[in-house]
């Protein structure tokens, strides 16, 4: 069967949709980081203070750990330096879901609760489509990326590592697979809000809260099925213990690589799964919660 | 008529205007708020999932326990505090995790914009907000702190305090937090006001700064570089720090008081004048 034959094409277009997705997607990021940008240059005090907020919070989320390890020169089996590669991969995560899924796109549950999947349901592209680009913030969602960034490269030169290019390309994959296990969480827990829309509007909150909070500290010490739980059920320990023990070989085996990527594509599977059932949920009941004037019942 | 005598009638009926737009003395009236809090505590039934919530937060205790043994565990020297007693912080911070970091339904109000309602009801607006948190306080202590106190010799922590004294004294200074964190919370509120700024960009910034300086987190007297020591002459420290050294027996309890005692003395003024400095603005907010 010739490869540009029709099955091949619609094979092709069910995986990744139409043949211009690609140029789409791109044009939908410029598209709504020209707006971010727009947003922000209406005025100096707007910048400001989502800058100062980010960075304040970004720099709360790690502190502790961080005055932890100074005051114990580090924690458990972890070195200083290794700590502070762990923080910088911390808020890396929480900066890039930041600048790609902002405008509560990580908080999908608000979305739902608040019926507003509608706006994003009426838009003449597909809801996966929206889900990837409407949230894209690189200008008032880098005040954590650029720390974070800064803080992983400072650690890795105090570290002195000495790495093959394989290496990146590894720390690249594990970026993603982290961003992945954080949204796929989000996703399972917020499509609650199908079922229970006024009950689950805030559980993201409370998943993301748990997933920031606890992300940057060494799990060293728990017991066993605590340490499985918070690495399958709570994936807290996939969003930067596991790959940072993994990108510093901190008691790790080469086959370990592999765990978190793997772990990304079965959670993101289950998100898929349950959003979709929400979803289905959603088509037949719609959202009893949004009024025209904003506020919700 | 006189000119002195027009003038003095004039004065008088400014006198009489003046005590007529003064709103005479309300006795408090304990049982709206009562009232108030049963029907805030009533809000529960709405969201069911809170449940989660509370997984969560025994997860997050359950990480800092394994956190503080790992780092002290097996250690000659534990520093200012010895592991029993960092581990009972920890537990006793969560138990009263509500209290120590005092959250009214101010925000809540700018966001539904529902401020509106309080305003005109015949009751005062802190005592309302307060009220509201204290109905909610209810259920979380009910099915959370109390249960999770039960269950902390399971995972190998006492939650007593160091000393009954300690105990009577950490009452006290609990009391004291809570007014400081009301303080701070109506304080944030006028802020967010005046600033014209997102309700919640103030609020996760607030969160994030009070988690780090107040203590609620780690023990202040475990920072380095003596920022523990700086960081316990700031409100936040007053509103989680001070009542649980005084729990665990780590600082002094007197300086501690005092400490709360001044802040209590400093920020309600200041706070209660922002709140009527920038309430008029509260229109934009939907109030």
């Amino acid at each position: 069967m010739a490869v540009d034959s029709p099955f091949w094409r619609r094979a092709c277009e069910k995986l990744v949709g139409e043949e211009d997705s690609g140029k789409r997607l791109l044009s939908l990021w410029r598209l709504y980081a020209t707006m971010d940008l727009l947003f922000l240059a209406r005025g100096p005090q707007v910048a400001l203070t989502f800058y100062v907020s980010d960075f304040v919070v970004g720099l709360a989320a790690v502190t502790a750990t961080f005055l932890l390890a100074e005051r114990f020169d580090g924690i458990g089996p972890w070195t200083k330096p290794q700590v502070l590669f762990l923080l910088g991969y911390a808020v890396l995560v929480r900066g890039l879901i930041n600048i790609f899924f902002s405008y509560n796109l990580a908080f999908i549950s608000r979305r739902i609760g608040r019926g507003q999947l509608d706006h994003v349901l009426i838009q003449p592209q597909p809801l996966w489509m929206v889900l990837l680009t409407e949230g894209f913030a690189p200008v008032t969602g880098s005040g954590m990326f650029v720390p974070g960034l800064g803080l992983l490269v400072w650690a890795a030169s105090q570290l002195n590592l000495e790495v093959p290019p394989t290496w990146y390309l590894l720390l690249a994959v594990d970026l993603v697979a982290s961003i992945a296990v954080v949204l796929a969480f989000e996703y399972i827990v917020g499509s609650l809000a199908f079922w229970a829309p006024r009950a689950a509007e805030e559980i993201n909150s409370s998943s993301w809260r748990l997933i920031t909070q606890l992300a940057p500290f060494p799990l060293e010490g728990l017991s066993t099925w605590a340490l499985g739980s918070l690495l399958t059920v709570v994936p807290v320990g996939l969003v930067a213990w596991y790959p940072a023990r993994v990108l510093l070989g901190v008691g790790t085996t080469l086959w370990e690589n592999a765990v978190l990527p793997a772990v990304a594509v079965v959670l993101v599977t289950v998100a898929f799964w349950i959003f979709s059932r929400g979803l289905r949920h959603y088509g037949r009941t719609g959202s009893t919660r949004y009024l025209d004037y904003g506020h919700r019942r | 008529m006189g000119p002195t005598r027009a003038r003095t009638r004039e004065t008088h009926q400014a006198r009489l205007h003046w005590t007529r737009s003064i709103p005479p003395m309300q006795p408090l009236r304990l049982g709206g708020y009562i009232k108030t809090a049963a029907m805030s505590a009533g809000d529960v039934g709405d969201s069911p999932l809170f449940v989660f919530d509370y997984a969560l937060r025994l997860l997050r205790v359950l990480v800092l326990l394994a956190l503080w043994r790992t780092i002290l565990g097996g250690r000659d020297s534990t520093g200012p505090m010895s592991l029993a007693a960092v581990l009972s912080y920890t537990v006793v911070a969560e138990v009263f995790a509500e209290q120590l970091a005092v959250q009214t339904t101010l925000s809540l109000a700018f966001w539904e914009g529902t401020l509106v309602i309080r305003f005109l009801r015949p009751m005062g607006m802190v005592r309302q907000l307060a009220s509201e948190m204290a109905g909610k306080w209810l259920i979380g202590l009910s099915l959370f702190s109390v249960p999770l106190l039960l269950v902390t010799p399971l995972l190998g922590v006492d939650p007593r305090p160091s000393s009954v004294v300690a105990g009577g004294l950490f009452i006290l200074s609990l009391a004291l937090a809570i007014l400081v964190g009301l303080a701070l919370d109506l304080f944030f509120g006028a802020l967010t006001v005046a600033l014209e700024q997102p309700m919640w960009l103030i609020e996760y910034t607030r969160t994030a700064v009070a988690t780090l300086l107040s203590g609620s987190l780690l023990p202040l007297a475990y920072y380095p570089w003596g920022l523990g020591d700086v960081f316990s002459w700031l409100p936040f420290a007053a509103m989680a720090w001070a009542p649980l050294a005084i729990y665990t027996g780590t600082g002094q309890p007197l300086r501690l008081l005092i400490g709360q005692v001044l802040w209590v003395a400093v920020l309600w003024p200041v706070a209660d004048w922002m709140w009527r400095s920038n309430r008029e603005k509260l229109v934009g907010y939907g109030g």
